[in-house]
């Protein structure tokens, strides 16, 4: 074949897809939100332990996926519970990324208006973020996962830069003690590391475009493993550069870190300008990926055609990204958006998962 | 979650809704509208038919009306072609009886167009008295019986005037069905000059020249080779014209040399002035403003782009020869890249994907960082720059748009400018008002840095037809960065990304292989890897044999 017509990406582009969609607003307001809740130097073993739980979840979502070859999970999740039921629970996901995608733009147009943009009407913002991201998406999974390839390496190496310039405030006595507290305080800051990992739900759906399934538990975990490594670094670096007390108080800790020093004989004297840069782009994946999921899961539910639901879902978006007043209840929806996702965890794969193992295994029945 | 937003936030969502709908339909329609002319969208036009072989004028289906055919009466076909084509002063009919078989026959030719009176002469003397029945039976015109390189019948009186027109000369002779088509046109020709458009320093100083039969001998002449393939077609509703592909047998994908077939033989218009006549026409989107076919004036360009598996499209009465599939980072590549070294090949390439990305983005981030975000870039560097833009009393978008339409302007009018003042216009257009814009307060003198090196940049681009899409886009860039500063110097980055990943040349995906990923081929990406290293085709072209080297 030498044009390829099929909807397909290759495993390369499946774990990008996953770590671009990850990756995102956290790397601003992670370092503050697990320390907020673990008030020690901890919040990197939470992060850590984040990262480990969400690796078997995502390695439960990958199992899962790989029983329905070719099928995502708003076309098999009826399968498994029945017709209605799947569908509610589709919705509730379908639901779920609409938020998601509302919560990174709004996230990000109020970095833009802090640091970038001030004054400037927040719609000003939104609305051609919005319509670029429709674009986009309008392309379908390829185009996505193309971009994201472009854009994945650049954010990577910049972000590697940004670290390792940002090394010489590191003090490794702000890091210090380890578990002066007891375990208790890494346990309460896994709450708010899960906020950091939502939107790997997108593997439910990502399995089914892979080019070669089988391969899919070792590409996702690569695919989710960067992300986890990158918050790892991100917290570490952050708390280890400013230390936990003006870590809290911050609202964006990272930017803060990166702001505070300055390289003389450069281009930029901070690095906060190519930081915001990959920022933005990344978050533009972020968006796009929730904004291609929730269309895919509305079409494949409803059973429409993709390109009218992409148009009918902008509008959605947009109010949801209005709905927050201020910054504050920005960050109150990213807890909510947490705790969503919890419960979508516990009602998605592994309800599926237990109901499946029954049906097939203890009733021998065949899905 | 109690906060309902007020109806400005529901009429803001509705302009969301709005305006991509809108985009689409106006897309859509301009689709529909500039598509119309194309002979894709209308599949009952058949203009072109594929002939195999050189010999042109075996070819052709002739527009409407229905071609009249040899009635096989000398006489009726003869004021049959007086009738419709005898008005022309410059064609000739030379009428005269062939003595050994005692018939009358008649020489048809234009002015000019045959290159040897001699010839003539002797073909005449030939056929007036040597010229037996034998050798004008059927047999004898395809064997040895006449003494004629070339020569073939018309299959009907249409194509006999449009052949004789074009050059060939006619003969028609009593008591034969169809009339003789003898020695082919040889039209003046200009001598092989260096490319103009693509100069080099290094490599081979010979170009494509307008004559179609000359361009295909120089890609033959390339070397000893058994598996180039040459297959003519003729396109052109009006007046027609020969196009040759040429591609390499055993190399090329034979799914792309199908479907370069298909979209040549559903050429629809009436003449192909150009090359880019054809560019246009068989482009996969005709609405973005990258091109997906390359051109080039070089040979030793377009039997590279044969070995990589790509094919080539070749168009009478025009140097510049059409190469599909291309890719953006193809449109990046000059040929001297591999005459050189690979280390300074290497490096200079980076530099003209960094001059590619300056080209682009360089008012718009100088428009976003004076606007918006002196803070930003270094404070003495910012100090300095508003220090001298202090006495302009523009935004800093007016006054980029000033500079940059100025040079726009001297750029357009230094093609036109008669070669002895070219040079002298530059000096007094660049420097001259560029240093006094900058006295009278216009302009500021940072400005016109980034401008100039903007403008070199653009030149650095190995093809003009791709400095074209940049200088376009620039322009586009500069309004996003005037309303939204850095952030709309992103989402337009990030626009163009995604226009690109959408974007595919003949079915290969325009970013390869930077997206979809091809490591292989990264080799001859940013670097230029040594030669020894480039033992495989690009993996992109899908060719049939993969290996350069044993």
């Amino acid at each position: 074949m030498f044009t390829r017509t099929d909807d397909k990406i290759t495993a390369t582009q499946a774990a990008v897809f996953l770590n671009n969609t990850v990756l995102g607003a956290g790397i601003l307001t992670l370092p503050r939100g697990v320390s907020e809740a673990v008030k020690t130097p901890d919040s990197w073993l939470s992060v850590t332990l984040g990262g480990i739980i969400v690796m078997a979840v995502v390695t439960l979502m990958v199992k899962i996926s790989q029983q329905f070859p070719g099928k995502t999970i708003f076309q098999y999740a009826g399968r498994i519970v029945g017709r209605v039921p799947g569908a509610v629970l589709c919705l509730l996901l379908v639901l779920y990324f609409l938020i998601l995608a509302g919560f990174e733009i709004r996230s990000l147009a109020e970095v833009t208006l802090f640091f970038l943009l001030e004054g400037t009407p927040i719609w000003a913002i939104v609305l051609p973020f919005i319509w670029a991201g429709t674009y986009l998406v309008y392309g379908g999974i390829n185009s996505i996962a193309r971009v994201f390839q472009i854009v994945f390496p650049i954010s990577i190496m910049i972000l590697m830069i940004c670290y390792a310039l940002s090394f010489r405030l590191f003090d490794i006595d702000n890091l210090r003690p380890v578990l002066g507290n007891g375990i208790m305080p890494v346990i309460r800051g896994l709450k708010s590391t899960v906020l950091v990992y939502s939107g790997c739900e997108v593997i439910l759906t990502l399995v089914a475009f892979m080019q070669k399934p089988g391969q899919a538990v070792k590409t996702m975990l690569i695919g989710i493993g960067i992300p986890v490594g990158l918050y790892l670094l991100t917290v570490v670096m952050v708390i280890g550069g400013l230390s936990i007390d003006s870590v809290i108080t911050s609202t964006w800790p990272t930017i803060d870190l990166i702001r505070s020093f300055e390289i003389s004989g450069f281009l930029f004297e901070r690095m906060e300008f190519p930081l915001m840069v990959i920022w933005l782009m990344q978050m533009f994946c972020n968006f796009c990926s929730f904004f291609f999921q929730a269309s895919l899961g509305l079409s494949q539910i409803l059973k429409l055609k993709v390109h009218p639901v992409i148009y009918m879902l902008v509008p959605v978006i947009f109010i949801s990204a209005m709905i927050p007043k201020t910054v504050n209840e920005v960050f109150s929806l990213g807890d909510f958006i947490g705790r969503m996702g919890l419960v979508l965890f516990l009602l998605l794969p592994v309800l599926l998962s237990i109901i499946w193992l029954i049906r097939t295994k203890g009733l021998k029945q065949h899905v | 979650m109690s906060y309902i937003p007020g109806w400005a936030v529901f009429g803001q969502a509705g302009i969301a809704l709005l305006f991509p709908l809108l985009a689409n339909i106006l897309y859509k329609g301009l689709y529909s509208l500039v598509g119309s002319g194309r002979a894709v969208e209308s599949p009952g036009t058949k203009n072109a038919n594929p002939s195999k072989g050189q010999s042109a004028s075996q070819a052709g289906v002739d527009p409407a009306p229905a071609p009249r055919e040899f009635s096989g009466d000398y006489a009726a076909d003869l004021s049959y072609i007086k009738s419709t084509i005898g008005r022309n002063s410059d064609l000739h009919f030379k009428e005269f009886t062939m003595t050994r078989v005692q018939r009358q026959a008649v020489l048809i030719f234009v002015d000019g167009m045959q290159d040897d009176r001699q010839l003539n002469l002797q073909i005449l003397q030939y056929l007036m008295n040597e010229a037996t029945a034998e050798s004008l039976s059927a047999q004898g015109m395809s064997g040895p019986g006449l003494p004629f390189s070339q020569l073939s019948e018309a299959s009907d009186l249409t194509l006999f005037n449009q052949s004789v027109l074009f050059g060939h000369a006619g003969l028609l002779v009593e008591g034969l069905p169809q009339g003789l088509l003898i020695e082919p046109p040889a039209s003046t020709d200009r001598t092989l000059g260096e490319p103009v458009s693509e100069a080099l320093l290094r490599g081979p100083r010979l170009g494509f020249s307008e004559v179609l039969s000359v361009n295909t001998s120089i890609l033959r002449r390339q070397g000893f080779n058994d598996q180039l393939e040459m297959i003519s077609y003729r396109a052109g509703t009006r007046i027609q014209r020969d196009i040759v592909l040429a591609y390499m047998k055993d190399i090329v994908n034979p799914e792309l040399l199908k479907e370069v077939e298909t979209r040549i033989s559903k050429l629809d218009i009436d003449f192909l002035a150009e090359s880019g006549y054809i560019e246009q026409l068989i482009e996969d989107n005709y609405l973005s403003p990258f091109q997906q076919v390359q051109n080039t004036e070089r040979p030793d360009r377009v039997i590279n782009a044969l070995l990589e598996g790509r094919i080539a499209i070749l168009l009478d009465g025009t140097p510049f020869a059409l190469i599909v599939p291309v890719t953006f980072s193809m449109l990046l590549q000059s040929p001297e890249d591999y005459y050189e070294r690979w280390l300074p090949s290497s490096l200079i390439r980076m530099l003209r994907f960094a001059a590619t990305f300056m080209a682009l983005m360089a008012p718009a981030l100088y428009i976003s960082f004076i606007s918006f975000h002196p803070g930003l870039i270094p404070t003495e560097l910012a100090l300095s720059i508003i220090e001298t833009r202090q006495n302009v009393p523009f935004p800093s978008v007016i006054e980029v748009l000033i500079l940059e339409i100025s040079i726009e302007i001297l750029r357009e009018a230094g093609i036109r400018l008669p070669k002895p003042v070219g040079p002298a216009m530059g000096i007094v257009g660049g420097l001259i008002i560029g240093d006094a814009a900058v006295n009278a307060g216009i302009v500021s003198p940072f400005l016109v840095i980034v401008v100039a090196v903007t403008a070199i940049s653009s030149f650095s681009i190995p093809m003009y037809s791709a400095g074209l899409t940049l200088r376009l886009l620039r322009f586009v860039g500069m309004g996003f960065a005037a309303f939204l500063g850095m952030f709309g110097t992103i989402l337009f980055f990030l626009l163009i990304c995604s226009h690109l990943t959408r974007l595919k040349s003949f079915g290969v995906p325009y970013l390869t292989p930077v997206s979809p990923f091809r490591l292989s081929d990264w080799k001859d990406l940013f670097f230029r890897s040594p030669l020894s290293l480039m033992k495989r085709r690009p993996v992109m072209m899908k060719t049939q044999n993969s290996r350069r080297k044993s």
